[in-house]
């Protein structure tokens, strides 16, 4: 029988950093293991990443032979599959590697169908749970425990979305109020204007005593007049007036 | 009687000087609505296919309006000059006529600020942005409207990339969520306009994506202009009150 592979205490995670499309709806990232593998590992060995559905993770085996190893296509109907074999080599303490690892990033090979392992998409929003397995020539040799149940995001209508806002700017009630305000005294001024002239022709009534009531407000400065000395002729001679003027006869 | 005659000048003074103000903010009023509608800043497609085309009312009211302060305010200060009751009153009316229309405007400029919520442009570019059959041309100014504008205000969607990934969209319809969680535009480009780094965009690695989201290019020269609209009309209805108040009190001093 063979050995059963050895049990390793990492547990597979997605990166704490904070990467926006860690997790999207087909994909997600895990923070690629370094130095976990490390004393079990061969040159010649592969790792290879599980990826069931959460409820099934219970009941995956691994498979005894690279030959066994469950495709990406297999996912509807097995529940899990396996991807991403890399040689062991790219997971030892001093391999220069990006850190994080994409799952489901290769759109290629799903739509192709080709037989080597795919990295495809997932089909579902899960939850998934994943672990690392090294496999040698002979099985498997070691593993990492399972994950914690990933779920990816699941995507809503925007027909969801409503555009309306939900509460009225204070900017169009202060307007509004005062200019309705300010349009009502107006309105009512003229028409109580108006009314009041119509009422005040009507009565045949002096509008009483405004300080400008006059024609028009060029003013007329009129000079009182000063009197006019009268013509005096020499012939005339009114009676009564003192006699003066014309001398009296020689004495006899 | 020359105390009357001083507090006439004055009046007919301080007439002639608010309808000089008048006259001038209305040709204001109008060089600024068209500006508004011609304006070159390019978000107008966003807003014309938002169907809410108040704020392009309110500008045009604020055209016409704006002339008919300045052909008003002259008539008034014919009217005040000549101390003619018939043509006071006609302006007093025609000028009850525009402060109804401005204040429409003003309302409605107002009004308008508060339906352009972020909700209003991330549902449009959801059902928009790249569209496959676009039924019509202005799907297609859409996309080039948003594409133009991730690109130069290096920015993402409306609140940010991840309005891609909260929501089902046209975009998503022709383009695989692992390929594209976002369009390629929210990538940093080099100066081949190709990503610098795709999977550190794909992945959300920052420095190598837009993260923020480009509402605020988007609302804030909208916002200015309807603030323009709306406030500076507001402030010229005030000033048209208190020169009608006082149109009114001298009109009513005048006698035939």
């Amino acid at each position: 029988l063979p050995t059963p592979p050895a049990r390793l205490p990492y547990v597979p995670h997605v990166p704490p950093m904070a990467l926006l499309g860690k997790v999207t709806a087909t994909t997600f990232a895990l923070e690629r293991p370094c130095c976990v593998f490390n004393g079990h590992a061969d040159v010649s060995d592969t790792v290879w990443l599980v990826v069931a559905f959460a409820n099934a993770s219970a009941t995956f085996r691994n498979p005894l032979s690279l030959a066994d190893v469950p495709p990406y296509k297999q996912l509807p109907t097995a529940h899990s599959y396996m991807t991403l074999g890399t040689a062991a080599a790219s997971y030892s303490c001093s391999a220069p590697s990006p850190p994080v690892l994409r799952v489901g990033g290769d759109t290629a090979c799903r739509d192709q169908g080709r037989q080597d392992p795919c990295n495809g998409p997932l089909p579902s929003p899960g939850p998934y749970r994943v672990k690392f397995l090294l496999m040698g020539c002979r099985g498997p040799k070691a593993e990492t425990c399972w994950s914690e149940p990933i779920l990816l995001r699941r995507a809503a209508s925007p027909s969801t979305i409503n555009p309306v806002p939900t509460r009225r700017g204070s900017a169009v009630v202060v307007i509004a109020s005062i200019l309705a305000s300010l349009g009502a005294v107006l309105v009512t001024t003229v028409l109580g204007a108006l009314g009041a002239k119509m009422w005040g022709s009507l009565c045949h009534q002096d509008l009483g005593t405004n300080a400008f009531i006059r024609r028009s407000y060029r003013t007329h400065h009129i000079p009182p007049a000063l009197p006019q000395p009268l013509p005096l002729s020499s012939g005339y001679n009114p009676p009564g007036l003192c006699c003066s003027v014309l001398q009296p006869p020689a004495p006899c | 009687m020359a105390k009357s005659d001083d507090c006439v000048h004055i009046l007919q003074g301080l007439l002639v000087f608010g309808n000089v103000v008048i006259g001038m903010c209305g040709i204001a009023l109008t060089a600024e609505c068209i500006y508004f509608v011609s304006s070159p800043n390019g978000h107008y497609p966003l807003l014309k296919v938002t169907e809410d085309s108040d704020i392009n009312a309110a500008a045009w009211i604020g055209i016409f309006v704006g002339l008919a302060l300045f052909a008003l305010s002259i008539l008034g200060i014919i009217g005040v000059i000549k101390a003619s009751r018939t043509l006071l009153l006609v302006y007093i009316i025609l000028m009850l006529i525009t402060f109804a229309f401005e204040m429409a405007s003003c309302i409605t400029a107002a009004s308008h600020q508060d339906s352009l919520t972020p909700q209003l442009f991330l549902k449009q570019m959801l059902e928009r942005y790249q569209k496959s059959e676009p039924a019509n041309n202005s799907d297609n100014e859409v996309t080039k409207t948003w594409d133009e504008l991730m690109l130069q205000n290096h920015c993402c969607g409306v609140l940010g990339p991840s309005d891609w990934q909260e929501y089902t969209s046209a975009f998503r319809l022709t383009h695989s969520d692992a390929d594209y969680p976002w369009p390629r535009m929210c990538c940093v480009l080099n100066a081949q306009g190709l990503p610098d780094n795709l999977d550190g965009c794909k992945l959300g690695v920052p420095g190598y994506y837009n993260s923020n989201g480009c509402y605020d290019a988007i609302s804030g020269p909208v916002n200015t202009h309807a603030w323009g609209v709306a406030w500076f009309g507001f402030a010229i209805l005030c000033w048209t009150f208190c020169v009608l108040l006082g149109t009114m009190f001298y009109w009513s001093g005048i006698e035939y």
